[in-house]
């Protein structure tokens, strides 16, 4: 019993790491960069959705309108910064993005912006019921948690396999010249795959201010190596692969914790999985050679 | 593939710094360039000029008020004061700078110090030991400041320190309890009560007031959580507490899940956990989450509003130990809360208060010894009697160890506030 409510608690945090991971590897997949200021997205996300959550009281409404925020901040980084950089050697965006997130961050701590403290979010489970079985039990969040993050998962995986902008960004990772001589408008291309992949990385950050009801400016700074570390180990580029290092990593935490406690601080388990993958398999999971 | 993973390592190696928060400089120069020189009598306008303190761009020289008794006059006293109002400790520094202007703002308008006005000279250190080693030189030899506040934590509290003390400058910790603070030496003087006295009265809570028997303890993995169970486990020990599991937890952490089986499986009648308001809040709310109802004990770290926003219904019945007593009828505490909350819009904590009582005991001390001498200011220090001018006092007296000597509360939450739940003024108890 003790056994599936840990497992139970680990697939609603894999969720939580997937929709962040998830828009990064499809970021990375397209442009090969990799983008640190995604977690400003993220936090830019959960800012949003409190702001609009206390105004409107509506949860669905301040997702929606968080998505599309985070969406339109993610095409503005890509146009303003890494649309100049393509060409440039690889740790040059690189370093940018880490410049932009620190920026953001410290930005958003400003008192006109978020200010130093955290804030609520009091949204529960959006008005969604918990689920409770003699066996294992869902909170009404965790359920608000799983059913978001699988719709936007069938979402994303429909835009991908079955339209015809999936298919020009799947060309786009193969070969961006290529993809380009063949008739694909690369631009708006790599500008709609930057706005999908911000506005998941958006609905990650408000997902998990419900959750933990806080949002604050520094919240992006752990899924920023979090996320990285999980596209690696599901290999760089791949969907699959980031959903499922998501919910290994969720796993391992979880049931190390549950076992022989916090021998070492939960968030550097992620470290040591990365260490021994680099070294045993470096494609990651389900990573291409 | 090589490529890809020297970038990814270099990558690795730029973010644990920024993450870790000890990259050399990674926000271009932060404020140790200009003081806010927070002068404060400003009788009809002053919240406005106090609430933004994280941009500390133009010293607000004022000419002191014509009105009010005495109005203080001459050339302005000044203090030192760094607290964090940038990076991961913005709340804590921006509530302890916010307490500390309040408090320069009542010295004032009740006739200054030595009837010169009192001046704060704030620099905002980032919680970052580099960075406060070179604000206290900077408060020292620049700014020539006859004390120094720390409203800061434990780490840039200890850097500062000695540097006060080779100058001899007196400084206070406000709310920093690292025991080591106070034995850089005779200059270096506490607000906040030692981590072990408080994990101790915690203990007397548990077993003597609640009469609890079987303990769960949490420990946040610092200084403070590791020296607050230490002293909650030796007092167990005397009192005869069983302790039925023990956990430590890293700082920052949201998923108390799996711990919380633990604690069910345990048997534990209570839970004692060290930790701050943000893994208080996760810890609360995921307990009551998952069917985990026995009572839960903290400290001062849960001692903020934000716990009880945060934590929401699973915050009631929350028990702290702290030193603000928030049911307290004295006049100093009532002053503290009722004109933080009218100047800010925010309810005061514990950080504040000890903030606010650091520049109240530095204010008196000069009064007392009747000059800005350093060594008459730490001298009237030690000295003083029964203080009542403070937010979370009385001030009964200062040890020679310089630790501060007084009633501790435990606050309970109902209703979503702070109460009284129990006193401890049993001296032996209290005393570091």
């Amino acid at each position: 019993m003790l056994l599936l409510q840990n497992l139970s608690n680990a697939l609603i945090l894999a969720c939580t790491y997937i929709l962040m991971a998830a828009g990064l590897t499809m970021v990375y997949g397209v442009l090969k960069v990799l983008h640190i200021a995604h977690a400003s997205v993220y936090t830019v996300g959960a800012f949003v959705g409190v702001l609009v959550f206390s105004w409107l009281g509506n949860f669905w409404l301040a997702l929606a309108i968080a998505m599309l925020v985070s969406g339109i901040f993610g095409v503005l980084i890509y146009r303003s910064t890494y649309f100049y950089l393509l060409n440039a050697p690889r740790t040059v965006p690189l370093i940018a993005s880490v410049g932009m997130f620190v920026m953001f961050t410290d930005l958003l701590q400003k008192p006109f912006l978020m200010g130093a403290y955290q804030r609520a979010f009091p949204a529960g489970g959006a008005g969604l019921s918990a689920i409770k079985t003699a066996l294992f039990s869902f909170t009404a969040k965790q359920v608000l948690i799983l059913l978001v993050t699988l719709i936007l998962l069938v979402l994303v995986y429909i835009i991908l396999t079955r339209t015809k902008l999936g298919l020009s960004w799947q060309a786009a990772s193969m070969d961006r010249e290529m993809a380009s001589a063949v008739g694909i408008n690369l631009n708006r291309s790599i500008a709609a795959n930057f706005f999908l992949g911000s506005a998941l990385a958006g609905a990650a950050g408000v997902l998990v201010g419900v959750y933990n009801n806080s949002v604050f400016a520094t919240m992006g700074d752990l899924p920023s190596y979090k996320a990285f570390i999980i596209i690696v180990l599901g290999g760089m580029g791949s969907l699959p692969g980031a959903i499922l290092a998501s919910l290994i990593l969720a796993i391992v935490e979880n049931f190390l914790v549950a076992s022989v406690g916090y021998v070492l601080p939960r968030d550097s388990i992620a470290f040591l999985v990365l260490i021994l993958m680099l070294m045993f398999r470096p494609n990651g999971l389900l990573g291409r050679e | 593939m090589k490529r890809t993973l020297s970038v990814l390592f270099f990558a690795l190696i730029i973010l644990s710094f920024i993450v870790a928060g000890c990259a050399p400089q990674p926000t271009p120069a932060p404020a140790p360039e200009q003081p806010a020189q927070t002068e404060a009598p400003q009788v009809t306008e002053a919240p406005q000029a106090t609430e933004t303190p994280a941009a500390p761009e133009a010293p607000q020289a004022t000419e002191a008020p014509a009105e009010e008794p005495a109005a203080p006059s001459g050339e302005p006293i000044k203090i030192g004061f760094f607290s964090p109002t940038t990076g991961f400790a913005a709340a804590d520094g921006t509530s302890a700078l916010q307490s500390a202007q309040l408090a320069v703002k009542i010295i004032n308008e009740r006739g200054g110090v030595l009837g010169r006005p009192l001046e704060l000279v704030f620099y905002d250190d980032a919680a970052k030991p580099d960075q406060a080693s070179a604000i206290a030189r900077k408060l020292i030899e620049q700014d020539k400041v006859v004390a120094a506040i720390s409203g800061s934590y434990s780490g840039a509290t200890r850097a500062a320190a000695p540097i006060f003390q080779e100058a001899g400058i007196p400084m206070l910790a406000a709310y920093a309890i690292h025991p080591e603070i106070t034995k850089t030496g005779d200059m270096i003087f506490r607000i906040g009560t030692l981590a072990t006295t408080q994990g101790r009265v915690g203990a007397e809570l548990v077993g003597n007031v609640m009469n609890l028997k079987k303990v769960a303890i949490l420990t946040i993995d610092n200084d403070f959580g590791i020296s607050l169970t230490e002293g909650f486990k030796q007092h167990a020990q005397e009192i005869g507490l069983e302790i039925v599991l023990e956990e430590k937890y890293p700082l920052g952490e949201t998923e108390f899940r799996p711990i919380i089986g633990k604690i069910k499986a345990s048997g534990a009648e209570v839970v004692y956990a060290t930790g701050y308001y943000n893994e208080a809040a996760n810890l609360v709310s995921q307990a009551r989450d998952e069917g985990l109802e026995i009572p839960i004990i903290g400290q001062e770290g849960y001692d903020s509003p934000k716990f009880i926003e945060l934590a929401g219904e699973a915050a009631e019945g929350v028990i702290i130990t702290t030193d603000l007593n928030r049911d307290s009828e004295r006049p100093m505490t009532r002053l503290f809360l009722e004109q933080y909350e009218s100047t800010y819009g925010e309810k005061a904590d514990m950080v504040g208060a000890s903030a606010f009582d650091a520049v109240m005991v530095i204010a008196y001390a000069i009064n007392t010894a009747g000059s800005t001498d350093p060594q008459a200011i730490a001298k009237a220090i030690l000295e003083l009697k029964n203080f009542e001018d403070v937010a979370s006092g009385p001030f009964w007296y200062y040890t020679p160890e310089r630790e501060v000597v007084r009633p501790i509360s435990s606050q309970i939450v109902r209703g979503g506030a702070f109460h009284l739940y129990h006193e401890f003024t049993d001296e032996a108890l209290v005393k570091p």
